[in-house]
């Protein structure tokens, strides 16, 4: 039984692994705070897997709970930032004209207020306004309202 | 740049990021077995801790001032109530942290679990107030009758000088150490250091989650 339940974990933690580990990017730019970071997401997406009823989306709760574990982080931040300072990230592909372009996006996602971004990633990775709704916790027309501006800024930011 | 070259770009990143991308399988086997308490449990036994320390405080002193009623010095007798009657708030504020902490699930809408969160952090102000408050009991209680009439002018003049600073700093300090003085130059020195990092981040993210809500006050 127990055994059953692990393994039905670790096959739900591996489907979504890439959510994980895009918000764990996104919100800590410390490579070993980012280790940290995924391994509390894992250990929470545990403690509550008995509680999953179902109601909502798996997505849906593997998001929340990421975004959650990522953006109270800074609870533990203070302690280890004074030992480390995060290295800026450079991206290293096959075309140079899109590395840089990504890196200044990710730049920009995480220069975002921590509500800001997890709505931008959560619109970025397709979801449906609803969703991002169900998510967060406010309505849809508030989504969209927010996003629209988060969406004017970037495109500020891309085009000036 | 249009929104489709903004999708483009986002799935390229995407891909970087979960690209060669496997789930330590072993690491998370481990993290199934590992008897730890939850993120907010974690959050618990020092709040328990201060609880115990404060009502094992208040039982003494509330017993103090039942055994000296009538026999202490005035001074002692009314700045051990002060004291204690203050010390009675803090202990509420914990006990309230502790309820917000008992209804809280990590599995929320995020909005909501922030708010609480930051809510929860937000309330070491309160505490921090209440602890500048008693200030001047400190500088009260160890006097007499006595001592009053028989010091010399000198010795009374830095005796009312020390407890009128220290009630009119107390005074100050409870009325201004509230969260729309957060960004205030005095608020940030007063609340500088690694220590109260999460307090002042906590502040921001209460901000963001009543802008989110459409509740922002200031």
């Amino acid at each position: 039984m127990d055994t059953a339940r692990r393994d039905a974990f670790l096959e739900m933690a591996d489907t979504h692994k890439g959510i994980l580990y895009k918000i764990a990017r996104l919100y800590e730019k410390d490579e070993d705070d980012r280790k940290d970071l995924l391994q509390e997401m894992l250990l929470q997406l545990w403690l509550s897997f008995d509680k999953y009823d179902g109601s909502t989306r798996l997505s849906t709760w593997i998001y929340r709970i990421a975004l959650n574990v990522a953006i109270s982080a800074y609870r533990k931040q203070a302690r280890r930032r004074e030992v480390r300072e995060p290295v800026p990230e450079t991206t290293i592909g096959a075309d140079p004209e899109t590395d840089e372009l990504l890196d200044r996006l990710k730049a920009y996602i995480q220069e975002l207020r921590e509500l800001d971004r997890a709505l931008l990633i959560l619109s970025l990775d397709g979801n449906s306004y609803t969703e991002i709704a169900d998510i967060l916790g406010i309505t849809p027309t508030n989504v969209s309202t927010r996003l629209s501006r988060v969406r004017q800024q970037l495109r500020q930011k891309f085009n000036p | 740049m249009q929104e489709t070259e903004f999708l483009n770009l986002w799935k390229s990143l995407d891909e970087r990021i979960t690209e060669n991308l496997h789930l330590n399988r072993i690491q998370a086997e481990e993290i199934t077995r590992l008897k730890i308490k939850s993120l907010l449990s974690s959050m618990r036994p020092i709040k328990v801790f201060a609880l115990a320390v404060g009502v094992v405080w208040i039982v003494w002193v509330d017993g103090l001032l039942v055994v000296t009623f009538g026999n202490a010095s005035p001074f002692f007798w009314w700045s051990a109530l002060f004291q204690v009657v203050l010390c009675k708030m803090a202990v509420g504020i914990y006990l309230y942290q502790l309820l917000l902490l008992a209804g809280t699930d990590i599995a929320e809408p995020v909005l909501e679990t922030q708010a609480r969160l930051a809510r929860l952090k937000a309330t070491t102000l309160s505490v921090t107030r209440i602890l500048f408050l008693q200030l001047p009991a400190w500088t009260t209680f160890y006097l007499t009758p006595a001592m009053l009439r028989d010091s010399p002018l000198l010795g009374l003049m830095i005796q009312f000088l020390v407890t009128a600073s220290a009630v009119v700093a107390a005074g100050w300090l409870f009325i201004h150490i509230r969260e729309k003085n957060k960004d205030a130059r005095w608020f940030r020195v007063l609340f500088s250091g690694r220590e109260w990092d999460p307090l002042l981040k906590s502040l921001e993210l209460l901000d963001q989650t009543r802008d989110y809500q459409g509740t922002r006050t200031s």
